[in-house]
């Protein structure tokens, strides 16, 4: 039995690498594509919309408001490191002028939590090289 | 299309929690085991598939490259034409598509069609909850892990908790189909868990990811499926009840609304199931059953609604007015569907409705059996992508008669 993380860390590529350095910095980026303006996440190889390979990563606002969440009670994906800080609020936020994507909304009480919420992100290290985005109400 | 082949024979092994003393069988030895009971069934060996079509369901289990051609290796069987499922829950029912055009082009005339995985069996980082390597890996699941992204019913939770914020749903009329699957598989003999359960019993049991409980969700389990299909023609000289495959439609990375803020509460069925209807020239009156792909109630109720058995939002409502036993006005997930029957991984529970459809157009689902079933609908549901419920939705219309 291999040894796990407590949490899942990614394994960053060129691909990625804009995401996750940004985010280790406390910013938000996300492909924006120059020929049609749509903004991709997760990142993608060309743009979903139409296919031009040279998507630029581009400074996204840190607003966002709640799509969906749910109050997560038990420890999936084998990682413990998530038995700590459970229950967990598991989001899909839509973030202003960007995409949608999953995220922890976190410093609210679950019984306050609310579909169209408005959130603004915060960044925490996951790593030496790599932050992710985490979201509080605004 | 319509008619033009059918399937002669069906095979699912029994399923296994792997618990103390149990028999622990590889994905090799579940796929031979599931294959011989489908060729018994169709009075057919091994031997009938040289120079024919061999179908090879992805297992999560690790496995050999070239995986359809070693399980050929494996069975001792040269097909013409290998068929390889990786459409997650859509396997088993894309085979038979991809199957039914080989046929029906004259490549083939018959293919056998094999899936199983011993997901209780995978290494395990933890006890209890198997991950295979693909799962963890990649750009799809670095955007996910690290989030807190802890797998499929958090990620179900989120569209079922979308969907009841648009619509109305009770946790009453979702548990009316955990009870009720839970009650057929009371009534066969191969569901792995049994014994009844309430409706209080459902409420009452544990919020895993609200609003998600744990009788909402599938038990994984070790096992197999097969079956096979063969031109109409043939079929007839193999069986006196072959069947017929009279409409199918399939969506793949179905989007409702735009691609980055698409609306979560519509599945691809709502464009694959009018399109296996208008293939089979069925209207929904004329459908005895419903084999959703049931490994959440709330998908049931998705799948219900994008059929177009009732309005979009009101699948709550629908589940309450209706009685989904076998013998009821809407039979539904007659075998206990996978979320009492179990589920042999997450690329093989998808043979479930195809072969329970199979099974009762046959009028072979002894103390289960739907009443003068002649027309049923069966459903394959694959795979979750990023914030969305399911990447292929498949819709397959079956008759007793071509
Ligand atoms: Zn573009």
């Amino acid at each position: 039995m291999e040894s796990i993380a407590a949490k899942p860390l990614p394994d960053i590529t060129d691909l990625t690498r804009p995401f996750w350095t940004a985010a280790r910095e406390g910013r938000l980026v996300m492909q924006k594509c120059p020929s049609c303006g749509t903004v991709n996440f997760h990142p993608k190889p060309w743009c979903i919309e139409c296919g031009d390979r040279g998507l630029e990563w581009t400074e996204m606002q840190t607003g966002g408001t709640v799509y969906s969440y749910t109050v997560s009670h038990s420890v999936a994906m084998n990682h413990l490191g998530w038995q700590a800080e459970l229950p967990v609020i598991m989001c899909l936020i839509d973030i202003d002028g960007g995409a949608r994507m999953y995220a922890q909304v976190t410093d609210v009480a679950a019984e306050d939590m609310q579909i169209g919420m408005r959130v603004k992100a915060y960044f925490e290290p996951i790593s030496e090289e790599a932050g992710i985005p985490k979201f509080r109400p605004a | 299309m319509r008619g033009k082949v059918a399937i002669v024979g069906y095979g699912r092994t029994p399923y296994s929690r792997l618990k103390p003393g149990e028999p622990v069988l590889t994905v090799d030895e579940y796929i031979a085991w599931a294959a011989e009971l489908a060729l018994e069934r169709a009075g057919m060996s091994k031997s009938d598939f040289d120079g024919q079509g061999l179908g090879v369901s992805h297992a999560e289990v690790a496995h050999t490259v070239n995986w359809s051609a070693a399980t050929a290796e494996n069975l001792g069987i040269s097909p013409n034409a290998l068929i390889r499922g990786d459409q997650g829950g859509c396997s088993a029912t894309s085979m038979l598509i991809r199957a039914a055009t080989l046929i029906e082009a004259g490549v083939i005339d018959r293919a056998l069609i094999v899936g199983a995985d011993t997901p209780l069996s995978m290494p395990s980082l933890a006890p209890g909850l198997p991950l295979s390597p693909e799962r963890t890996r990649g750009v799809f699941w670095d955007f996910q892990g690290p989030f807190g992204v802890m797998g499929a019913t958090a990620q179900f939770a989120l569209i079922l908790r979308r969907y009841m914020h648009e619509h109305q749903v009770t946790p009453e009329q979702l548990g009316k189909v955990a009870v009720t699957n839970r009650y057929h598989a009371s009534l066969n003999p191969g569901a792995i868990y049994r014994k009844p359960f309430t409706l209080q019993e459902y409420l009452d049991s544990r919020m895993l990811s609200d609003p998600i409980r744990l009788f909402d969700c599938v038990p994984i389990v070790n096992g197999g499926l097969a079956y096979i299909v063969t031109s109409a023609e043939s079929a007839k000289a193999i069986t006196d009840r072959p069947v017929y495959v009279l409409g199918f439609g399939e969506t793949n990375n179905f989007y409702s609304g735009s691609r980055v803020f698409p609306d979560v509460t519509v599945t691809g069925f709502s464009e694959s199931a009018p399109r296996a209807m208008e293939m089979a020239g069925v209207g929904h009156d004329d459908i005895d059953f419903l084999q959703p792909y049931d490994d959440y109630p709330f998908i049931s109720m998705k799948t219900i609604e994008d059929w177009g058995f009732c309005k979009k939002g009101e699948g709550g409502k629908f589940l309450e007015e209706h009685d989904l036993r076998f013998d009821g006005d809407f039979p539904m997930s007659t075998d206990g569907g996978q979320l009492s029957g179990g589920q042999p991984g997450g690329a093989n529970g998808g043979f479930m409705p195809l072969v329970e459809g199979v099974t009762q157009l046959r009028g072979e689902a002894e103390g289960r059996q739907v009443p003068n079933a002649g027309i049923g609908a069966v459903c394959g549901f694959g795979g979750i992508p990023y914030g969305r419920p399911g990447r292929s939705c498949i819709s397959v219309i079956l008759g007793s008669e071509a």
